[in-house]
């Protein structure tokens, strides 16, 4: 009997609490609100203040609701409040994996990491970077700057950072392990084989009939035909055979 | 009482807006279960939380940060809603308004509860259970559904009530043996019928 009642305590309607506040009349900018959406590895808990994203978290990665209400109020010191209504633009962006345009708002990140994944935001959907890259574009010197910012990335998937890899090696999984992580770059569908390149040594991509080099997962490097590829370990060994950097992708001139 | 008492007093004493914001987001659920069970109905239970909360913000406007500091939060709340209720139904014997009835809101996460079959085993017995939950006498009502489906401890549950914790341990007691009088015949004549 006593069980059959405490069963009997639901969990109120999702947008209860949001309704509470704005009767009582509380201003917007001293809350955020936040849902979960439809995304690989688990959906994605979003929270967002009046006019940007403050806050996310894959749903493999924390156990429920109340922990990622709980996690945002110790990170932002701001209440999540649980709504049914996402930021405007932000359904789209998660849909269509192109978040750039997206308001991402982090006052309590230092400016180097926020420079770091301004930078990491600019990778393509689909694509793959190195650290050294992501260092070169945030301007800030050395990859430790890159890694420290990645592992505290507080808005995974809207900010990419499972399209950043090691710069000789695998993906560069700091945030949530590599299997999140794999799963996150099967959604956007990166070819295994591709990262496997760089696993191999080869670092950039040319094509003997343009002699331009890329880095691997560029849209234009995928674009070369079989025959046609050429592989190199360096930007110098690149150079070095009369090939010029492909100026979508920026591969590093080093 | 709950562990989370501590910090969300502390907010509520250095900015209202602030600690009142995360004083929703962690009683609201309760709450709302507490009016929904009480009531009986979904759409009550939204209206009259409402009204608890706002009759909570505008006395915590007129508290001094002392006693917000002082305050344990969920006892209060439900004392509130306590009396919302009261007055509520004191205003609807007196201007009765027809009302369909509902029996449980179930919008949640869209994945997380139970399926529609399993909804469906249980939604008998659960029904049963509201039914005779709406039977009990007001007291034994609101100290059954404090204590074992809002989950507080019988101190709180005297708080609120207003009365010595033996009394609230008897209405709980009584409560819950009148709820087993009144399911006995009923799953009796199920299993006849399913037999």
């Amino acid at each position: 009997m006593e069980a059959a009642l405490a069963d009997l305590a639901g969990p109120a309607p999702a947008d209860f609490a949001a309704r509470v506040l704005q009767r009582v009349g509380i201003p917007r900018n001293r809350y955020d609100m936040y849902l979960h959406l439809e995304a690989p590895a688990g959906g994605l808990y979003v929270a967002y203040g009046p006019q940007a994203v403050t806050g996310a978290a894959l749903g493999k990665t924390v156990p429920g609701p109340e922990a990622f209400e709980e996690a945002h109020l110790a990170r932002t010191g701001r209440s999540a409040i649980r709504t049914t209504r996402p930021l405007p633009g932000l359904r789209t962006a998660l849909r269509t994996g192109r978040a750039k345009g997206l308001r991402i708002d982090l006052p309590e990140l230092t400016e180097a990491e926020r420079a770091v994944l301004d930078a990491v935001r600019t990778i393509p959907r689909g694509q793959l970077r190195p650290l050294a890259w992501v260092a070169r574009e945030a301007a800030v010197s050395g990859t430790a700057a890159v890694t420290e910012a990645l592992e505290v990335n507080p808005v995974p998937l809207l900010i990419p950072c499972h399209r950043v890899t090691f710069d000789e090696s695998g993906p560069c999984d700091l945030r949530y392990g590599p299997i999140v992580g794999a799963v996150l770059r099967g959604a956007e569908g990166i070819d295994d084989a591709l990262v496997g390149l760089s696993r191999m040594g080869t670092v950039f991509l040319g094509s003997d009939t343009t002699r331009i080099y890329c880095h691997p997962t560029c849209a234009h490097a995928r674009r070369i035909t079989p025959p046609h590829q050429v592989p190199f370990r360096s930007a110098r060994a690149a150079r070095e055979a009369g090939y010029r950097a492909c100026k979508s992708c920026r591969p590093i001139a080093a | 009482m709950d562990e989370t008492a501590e910090p969300l007093c502390e907010r509520l004493a250095t900015d209202l807006d602030d600690g009142f914001t995360e004083l929703v987001r962690v009683h609201a659920s309760a709450v709302h279960a507490f009016l929904l069970r009480v009531t009986g109905f979904a759409a009550e239970a939204d209206d009259l939380g409402q009204e608890t909360f706002l009759r909570a913000y505008t006395a915590l406007q007129g508290y001094s940060a002392k006693r917000r500091r002082a305050l344990r939060p969920r006892a209060w709340l439900m004392t509130i809603a306590a009396n919302v209720w009261r007055n509520h139904v004191r205003t609807c014997v007196r201007r009765p308004v027809a009302a369909a009835r509902v029996e449980d809101s179930c919008e949640s996460w869209p994945a997380e509860g139970p399926g529609p079959q399993e909804r469906a085993e249980t939604a008998a017995d659960r029904a049963l259970l509201v039914a005779a939950l709406a039977r009990l006498p007001e007291p034994a009502r609101v100290a059954v559904v404090l204590r074992h489906v809002v989950g507080m401890s019988y101190a709180e549950v005297a708080e609120v009530q207003g009365c010595p914790v033996g009394t609230v341990k008897a209405q709980v007691s009584r409560g819950i043996a009148t709820l087993r009088q009144l399911l006995e015949p009923e799953v009796a004549l199920l299993r006849e019928v399913t037999m």
